[in-house]
């Protein structure tokens, strides 16, 4: 299994999406360590210059004066991520299974799930390898110039890949109906946008008239995970504020069991299967 | 107690779709044995169901009914599927990689140990050492194949199936993969072979099997499948009544009266019938042979006959 996911490891740095999104987190960190200047008196930040530019903030507690940049930089991460993640990592599960290649693997000493629980950690690690580095590369810049180190930016990297995982556990197996990245790509969009509707059910439902169309919406939004207030929560967390959700474990759960049932369902179909 | 055979299929079938579409039957009752050790080739017609049972086999499909054995167990055993070496008929490779990258990634999926050097000389034996750091997407058909076929001689396996192992490779190339493939039969390994090029299956196999709408149809030694069952080729010294023999049931060949002669008998008694009679017209028998055919004419004439059954035989059959 870390065999398979390895491979596709390799196989994903050898692609344009991946190498572009590696050069280009790599750029912004280091034009952002040329081009940003911070200056820090007793713990505030007294000035910000961005390419020689001054910026005209109030005079903060650094910690204060970096919130919105840290929910700006969670938010990216999370929902820029899933995106980018969505459209990059449609494919690999139809190459996985194109004619010629899954029957040279399934001939292999290699146990069908293993295969696709693979591919699946696989692509997790690239997600997890991108949101950390990217957040880890900001909460670095921002520690060297601020002294300011916020390790909770990683955290919301983590949770990123917890919610991407759910997301790309349906586009797998949607792969394994239909062998298309394109189909497995407008799954993932559609489990995206369900998961960020499903966040904000609460807010949504009393526009709803009571009666079958509320009961239909309320029914469809507790399906899927709630993406969009797990974003809350990995923001709340980059900026070191209270969580305005009432308990991040349950939202956890749900991703969880929503992932886990739907893999789960994948890895049922591709055992039956022939190819 | 014998060695476990290599393959076993007894009574396998195979059926495509059913709920929502038509059903569609690639094996109908296919029963077939290979010994270890042995080459055995598979040829028949498009759609005859080779690859279907090439995939059975393997566990990439399941059997409708019937029973499947490799290497005396479960095609799906980790175990067994260690000791297979496979080539589909069209493998599909990571473009970017490199050979060495793509031999080292299935050593590692087949828990083979490998290292750079023996990874190099593999390469050198399908005759791809010049080519060990050039990307695969930069490969010819050929060069893909003969990658393909180092992958599946990875780690030594007992049996390699094959399937259309020589597909776009040039003649000289052919002539080394042939080579390559005796070596391992040398080694003691079994060769089951799938390919439409019959020359080629002529050439490697000690047996063929004729599978045509998902059923054996002939199977058996290839010098007893070429050989006809009712057909003689017969030398006559020169100075034959050519008059005499074509009255006595015999017909000349393409060299004229002059060669060989052609006599159709179907009983050892109505052969020698004949042959007394030529020899009674003062003939002076030299040579009598069962005459041989190619494996082309073998598959027509099998194929031919299956179809020629009356159809309460091939429904039976089905």
């Amino acid at each position: 299994m870390l065999a398979v996911a390895a491979d596709l490891i390799r196989e994903a740095t050898k692609r344009k999406w991946f190498l572009g999104l590696a050069i280009a987190i790599t750029a912004v960190l280091v034009t952002l360590s040329l081009s940003l200047r911070m200056e820090v008196v007793d713990g505030a930040l007294a000035a910000t210059r961005l390419f020689g530019k001054l910026a005209k903030n109030p005079i903060q507690s650094v910690d204060v004066a970096l919130r919105p940049v840290f929910f700006a930089v969670a938010a990216v991460t999370f929902y820029g991520g899933s995106v980018f993640g969505i459209v990059a990592c449609a494919d690999f599960a139809p190459t996985l299974l194109s004619p010629g290649r899954i029957e040279h693997l399934l001939a292999l000493p290699v146990r069908r799930w293993q295969l696709l629980a693979g591919t699946f950690l696989g692509v997790l690690a690239l997600s997890l390898a991108a949101a950390l580095y990217g957040s880890g590369g900001l909460a670095v810049l921002l520690g060297v110039k601020t002294g300011l180190w916020n390790w909770r930016l990683l955290v919301a990297g983590l949770l990123s890949t917890v919610s991407f995982a759910a997301v790309y556990a349906a586009m797998l197996t949607a792969a394994l109906y239909a062998r298309s990245a394109s189909v497995s790509a407008a799954v993932g969009f559609g489990v995206f946008i369900s998961g960020i509707v499903a966040g904000f059910r609460h807010d949504l439902i009393p526009m709803f008239e009571a009666g079958f169309g509320r009961t239909l919406f309320t029914g469809y939004t507790l399906i899927f995970p709630r993406i969009s207030a797990l974003a809350g929560a990995a923001m709340d967390i980059a900026g070191n504020q209270p969580l305005q959700v009432r308990s991040l474990w349950s939202l956890l759960a749900g991703v969880l069991v929503f992932g886990g049932g739907v893999l789960t369902l994948g890895i049922w179909r591709f055992e039956q299967k022939d190819f | 107690m014998g060695a476990p055979l290599a393959i076993e299929a007894q009574g396998l079938h195979k059926t495509y779709g059913g709920l929502f579409g038509p059903r569609q039957r690639a094996l109908a009752g296919l029963d077939l044995a290979v010994a270890r050790g042995e080459a055995f080739g598979l040829i028949g017609p498009n759609g005859a169901g080779k690859t279907t049972f090439i995939k059975i086999l393997l566990g990439i499909a399941r059997p409708t009914s019937g029973e499947v054995k490799l290497l005396g167990g479960d095609p799906e055993a980790v175990e067994v599927r260690r000791r297979v070496g496979y080539l589909p008929e069209r493998l599909h490779l990571p473009q970017a990689w490199t050979p060495p990258a793509f031999l080292a990634s299935v050593a590692r999926l087949k828990g083979a140990a490998h290292s750079p050097r023996s990874l190099l000389d593999l390469l050198a034996r399908v005759g791809l050492a010049d080519d060990a750091q050039r990307k695969i997407g930069g490969f010819s058909k050929g060069m893909r194949q003969r990658l393909g076929l180092a992958a599946a001689l990875i780690g030594s396996p007992d049996l390699l199936v094959l399937d259309e192992p020589t597909d776009g490779i040039d003649p000289l190339g052919r002539m080394e993969v042939r080579k390559l493939l005796m070596d391992e039969l040398s080694r003691g390994a079994t060769l089951f072979l799938n390919s439409h090029l019959l020359a080629e299956t002529e050439r490697v196999c000690g047996r063929v099997g004729i599978l045509s709408h998902g059923r054996v149809l002939r199977e058996g030694k290839l010098e007893d499948l070429c050989q006809s069952s009712s057909h003689y080729r017969v030398s006559f010294a020169p100075g034959c009544d050519a008059q005499a023999l074509s009255a006595a049931g015999f017909a000349s060949g393409p060299e004229g009266p002059a060669g060989a002669w052609r006599c159709q008998a179907d009983t050892p008694e109505k052969l020698n019938e004949a042959l007394d009679r030529a020899r009674r017209s003062g003939a002076l028998l030299v040579e009598v042979a069962r005459e041989e055919k190619d494996l082309e004419e073998v598959l027509q004439e099998a194929v031919r006959g299956a179809a020629a059954a009356p159809p309460e035989v091939r429904e039976e059959a089905a």
